[in-house]
């Protein structure tokens, strides 16, 4: 929100404000300022002239050069404009000022000096008109400064107001914030001026009847009438207000309503009273489907939940959000009817919110603002619009209000501030800081009972808020810094973040980098990959309302936004690719609302393993390479081995897709993607991808070893090489050779796989490792050689291997 | 034997072997000077042969003699062979070609996200101060979310937070802060946690990204004051961002916090004097916090008369971009090996 600081300073009482010093203050007590912006800086060496004679250049035939009047002297000032006269009062830029971005000097323009320049509207950035030279109103005085006359010597604060303290969302709750923090006095410096202007309630007699059909939605509603308002346009110092506040001038009743909407933070409307069918005013529940043209032009359809002022034949504004075009004011309207109502707060939030509709007025409503501004706002809209016309009305205000209580009465016990606040405040200095934001209380031994002002009501309710008040204006900066006292505590990770926290950094050491994608996939990428089809992955958390169609769903696997990643880097010329993610996925519950979450590791390799160097080969990435960090993470984390179980996956390459296992139950994933896939994706590597269920993981990780006593005696390695069918596993070899080795066989190693020449097509040659040791004692030959014959025949027996001679 | 005596001869012969020595070089010579003198054909090898056909009385002086030149020529020569030798390796290495400015094996090195590496540097701090660390679900109740965090339906707070939902009351949270909740409802005070994760919000512009990390903070109690909340946040601040950063606190609103504060610290850019990153205030805010309101402690059934606490939440790219001078934030999210591998 942004208010200036001249407005400000006529609420309150006092000779010399510093505005630096207010916006610290503010800022510093929880009315941020975002911005001070010296608007009257701009207008530096800019007065008030009056053109005394002017004549064509003698060399320039568009230009003319005049003679202008600033007061001091006058000045030769060579001009391009024409809509000008002898008489005219115009803004002159001297030497020194600068506009546009340009300084403006003393020049010579084809013979003839110039000592500054005729300023037009769009030059001095109050409007787009650049049309001609600003001619400004014969009331303006010879020699002033121009800002000072317009209304625009003033600084523009920016403010941003917490939804908590709608009050604040005015002038008037500004200044009451700056007295209490600088002890300026607040006043109201129009309000004894206005006459009593007499009451009505919700009584038809004869000018206006106002009918509310639920007090809930609007608690109170307020209008008078205007009979033969004057067609005088807004003065400039109202319309620079305005815009300097960021809000667009249109017409003097218009104006007036923001103008009063920004100082006391009561919205009004005003309607073309003409316009209405009749002198009722309806406020109801607008019909489903009921349409109206709101004045930016727009056809807003409305449904029951939506709040309408009506009369008795449609809808001629939306509640609190934004009036009617039928009956907006216009250039011929003679008669306005002002609204000045009080809504609830969250039906106009959620009419804002589903018309897609913020205004001024519904930022307000929205936040609840006090019932009790509404007649107050009406008197300053009268008073300021005889102020500027000379208007004097003589009507009443129409009131229809259902009073409810806006009075609260709280006990703060000084105790209390002192536990929360960790210092101890006196009576006194509790209770004046009360007095000054309004609330009202006396002392009593040690509790302070404090009545809260109506203003104040929605967000003073209980002694904890009056706390925070006391703590704001008193100043956060003067409460100690207390370390806590606190029994000793053990903080720390838990095992799993432990777990989780030692692999990340396991996985950078060996040399991958961790990316963090968005949790959100599109359905197009997700049904790409197949995921739909996979029984495992085809249940996704649907967005009910995404930004766009790439955050359609939540992620069931990591793979698609990873690939996507291989692919990007790609672009920008990198190549080889090593990623993990750690992140969680997500899929649907059967039995719960909520769906099931999972921490997830995902990690990608492509590209090269190695580059060509001067003394290496280049290597490219295979399946073996993420089978090695599986082991590595195995050797690592956890005692049982990694098992690769094959099963097809639609987005893995058909042969090179498996499960991961641990302890016989599956906790991942891991293959190649599939070439079509890629093919589709336009990506021209591999890319081998590896998932594993992280809480699966977690569980089988035993961190502690116990120590084993280093080998006492010699062990026995043996090689064997044996000749199988090609489709037998190596798992399923090595797990029979582990059985059948007993307790003496300590390590089984496959060190070469051989087809050609020597083997017969459709076998191959597996040669392992065997070692062999005995705990107690030297191990014999005999007992080697029995032990290996009996891994033979069982081998011989189950997969028909021969000993490869 | 001539006229001069053998002993003599043997003098000479010694002589000359040494005056050989000296003027050997290599280790082809030494070979050389070995055969000249202790060869079958040299000089001692004739006396020690033929000592037989001396007068007995001469040959053990004559033998010892022949000996004792025969040891010193031994051990001159062992001693040149060594010095040539080791003369020799030394030549050999360094006429090895080694440049040692070629590029050494590589080692490929990995970089963990910056966003981790910066909610670890947090956790630290905060287990160094008895923290641990809490989580809790991502995609959330409206309850968990808002409703238990005092922000009931139509509270306008809520409009602050654009939020993606997944059914009527179930949403991706919009903040961490329902870990404090969750927490709370299954623990007893004391109550010393912080909880880092991922949030949601329907932003997306060059300033907002629908998802980024939160960490956030709960301290209940018996006796935290908000002497306490400075002390406990002040010292995070200097922690992460330097002790000679001045640190402010400044009253603001949250729904679920009575009184709240927005945690600033003085701007390293311009260094608290006004610049384009601080919007010219010289100040940096890097996180909300407050005392926990009374209301929380009614949703998970504390008694609010025994027990006060303060609560705190941080953005973690935020947090990341003012301490590394990051200018976009779109980049934490884009994966550029560029972007990560740099931290």
């Amino acid at each position: 929100m942004k208010i200036t600081f001249n407005w400000l300073k006529e609420y309150l009482e006092a000779e010399n404000l510093d505005p630096e010093e207010v916006s610290t203050l503010l800022t510093m007590s929880g009315t941020e300022v975002k911005k001070l912006d010296y608007v009257g800086e701009r207008y530096r060496n800019i007065v008030i002239g009056k053109i005394i004679d002017f004549y064509p250049h003698p060399n320039a035939d568009k230009l003319s050069v005049c003679k202008v009047d600033i007061g001091s002297k006058r000045l030769n000032i060579v001009c391009g404009a024409k809509n000008f006269d002898r008489e005219d009062k115009v803004a002159v830029a001297l030497e020194g000022a600068v506009v546009e971005g340009q300084l403006i000097r003393k020049v010579n323009i084809r013979g003839e000096v110039s000592e500054g320049m005729l300023c037009s509207e769009k030059e001095l950035g109050i409007s787009n008109d650049g049309s001609g030279i600003m001619i400004l109103d014969q009331g303006f005085v010879v020699g002033e400064s121009f800002s000072r006359s317009m209304g625009l010597d003033d600084i523009v604060i920016e403010l941003e107001i917490t939804p908590n303290r709608p009050d604040c969302l005015s002038v008037i709750g500004v200044a009451r914030e700056v007295s209490v923090l600088t002890g300026a006095k607040f006043v109201i410096p129009w309000h004894d001026r206005g006459k009593e202007i007499k009451l009505k309630e919700d009584s038809l007699d004869g000018d206006l009847s106002i009918s509310i059909e639920d007090y809930k939605l609007c608690p109170r509603y307020s209008a008078r009438i205007f009979y033969d308002v004057p067609k005088t346009p807004s003065p400039f110092w109202l319309r620079n207000r305005l815009i300097l506040c960021d809000l667009r001038p249109v017409d003097l009743i218009v104006d007036l309503t923001n103008y009063v909407m920004l100082e006391t933070g009561q919205p009004l409307h005003a309607f073309d009273k003409d316009l209405l069918v009749s002198n009722k005013i309806i406020v109801r529940r607008a019909r489903s489907g009921e349409k109206i043209r709101t004045i930016d032009d727009v056809e807003r359809i409305l449904d029951e939940d939506m709040l309408v002022i009506a009369d008795e034949r449609r809808a001629v504004a939306i509640a609190g959000v934004m009036g009617g075009k039928e009956t907006e004011i216009n250039p011929e309207t003679h008669n306005v009817l002002l609204e000045s109502a009080n809504f609830w707060g969250p039906g106009i939030m959620r009419t804002s919110k589903k018309l897609g509709l913020r205004t001024e007025a519904s930022n307000r409503f929205e936040k609840k603002i006090d019932p009790m501004l509404t007649i107050f706002a009406i008197k300053r809209f009268e008073d300021l619009l005889t102020k500027i016309t000379g208007y004097k009305s003589e009507t009443s205000i129409y009131d229809n209000f259902r009073r409810v209580q806006r009075e609260r009465k709280i006990d703060l016990r000084l105790a209390k501030v002192k536990k929360l606040l960790g210092k101890e405040l006196d009576s006194h200095t509790v209770s004046n800081i009360l007095k000054g934001l309004g609330i009202e209380n006396t002392v009593e031994r040690d509790i302070v009972k404090a009545t809260v002002p109506s203003f104040r009501f929605e967000d003073l309710e209980r002694e904890v808020d009056l706390i925070e008040e006391i703590a704001r204006i008193y100043g956060y900066e003067k409460f100690d810094i207390i370390p806590p006292v606190c029994s000793l505590r053990k903080g720390g990770y838990s095992f799993q973040q432990k777990v989780i926290k030692n692999l990340r950094q396991t996985l950078c050491d060996i040399g991958l980098n961790e990316v963090i994608n968005y949790s959100f996939l599109s359905r197009s990428l997700f049904e790409s990959f197949g995921l739909h089809l996979e029984k495992e992955y085809s249940n996704p958390v649907k967005i009910l309302n995404p930004i766009t169609e790439d955050f359609e769903l939540l992620r069931s696997s990591l793979l698609p936004s990873m690939v996507r990643n291989v692919k990007n880097n790609i672009n920008h010329g990198i190549k080889d690719i090593r990623i993990f993610e750690i992140s969680r996925i997500f899929r649907k519950s059967e039995n719960s609302k909520a769906p099931v979450e999972k921490n997830t590791l995902g990690v990608i390799l492509s590209g090269r393993a190695k580059a060509k160097g001067w003394d290496e080969e280049e290597e490219f990435y295979n399946y073996y390479h993420l089978k090695g960090i599986l082991e590595f993470i195995s050797s690592k984390f956890i005692c049982s081995d990694f098992v690769i179980n094959p099963q097809e996956y639609r987005f893995f390459h058909p042969r090179v897709s498996g499960d991961v296992l641990i302890e016989d139950s599956k906790v991942g994933i891991i293959g190649k993607v599939h070439p079509v896939l890629l093919e589709k994706m336009e990506i021209e590597q591999d890319i081998f991808y590896l998932e594993l269920n992280l809480d699966d993981f977690v569980s089988k990780v035993e961190f502690e070893r116990k120590f084993k006593s280093i080998p006492a005696y010699p062990s026995v390695e043996i090689d064997l090489a044996i000749v199988v069918d090609e489709d037998v596993k190596n798992y399923e070899i090595e797990q029979e050779i582990r059985k059948s080795g007993g307790k003496i066989l300590r390590n089984v190693r496959l060190f070469d796989v051989y087809r050609g020449k020597q083997i017969e097509p459709g076998k191959k040659s597996m040669a392992y490792s065997l070692v062999f040791r005995e705990e107690e004692r030297t191990l014999k030959d005999r007992e080697v050689e029995i032990v290996v014959e009996k891994i033979l025949d069982n081998l011989k027996r189950k997969f028909g291997a021969r000993l490869r001679s | 034997m001539g006229n001069v005596s053998i002993d003599e001869k043997l003098n000479l012969e010694l002589e000359s072997f040494l005056k050989d020595i000296e003027a050997t070089e290599s280790l082809d010579e030494l070979e050389k000077v070995k055969t000249k003198y202790l060869g079958r054909k040299s000089f001692l090898s004739t006396v020690l042969k033929n000592i037989g056909t001396l007068d007995p009385a001469e040959r053990p002086i004559v033998g010892k003699k022949a000996n004792d030149v025969r040891k010193t020529i031994e051990s001159k020569i062992n001693d040149k062979e060594k010095y040539l030798k080791d003369l020799e390796f030394e030549k050999k290495l360094r006429e090895e070609k080694v440049d040692l400015t070629l590029p050494g094996k590589k080692l490929p090195s990995g970089k963990k996200n910056i966003i981790s590496k910066v909610i670890e540097e947090i956790e630290e701090i905060f287990i160094g101060m008895g923290f641990e660390i809490a989580e809790g679900p991502e995609v959330e109740t409206d309850y968990y979310n808002f409703e238990a965090l005092n922000t009931p339906k139509d509270h306008p707070a809520r409009s602050l937070h654009d939020t993606f939902f997944i059914s009527e009351d179930i949403l991706l949270r919009t903040h961490t802060s329902p870990v404090q909740i969750r927490y709370m409802e299954s623990h007893k005070p004391p109550i010393y946690i912080i909880a880092p994760g991922k949030v949601y919000r329907r932003d997306y512009d060059v300033s907002h990204t629908p998802m980024f990390t939160q960490i956030e903070g709960l301290a209940v109690d018996k006796d935290i004051n908000f002497g306490n909340l400075k002390w406990v946040l002040q010292t995070f601040a200097h922690e992460v961002f330097g002790k000679d950063r001045k640190v402010r606190f400044r009253p603001h609103y949250f729904p679920f916090t009575e009184p709240s504060v927005e945690v600033d610290v003085s701007c390293n850019i311009c260094d608290g004097k006004g610049c384009r990153v601080c919007s010219n205030t010289g100040w940096l805010e890097i996180m909300g916090a407050g005392m926990v309101d009374p209301n929380l402690y009614s949703f998970v059934g504390y008694n609010e008369e025994e027990v006060s606490g303060f609560a705190f939440g941080m953005g973690v790219e935020r947090i990341c971009m003012l301490k590394y001078g990051i200018d976009d934030l779109r980049l934490f999210f884009e994966n550029d090996l560029r972007f990560i591998s740099q931290f």
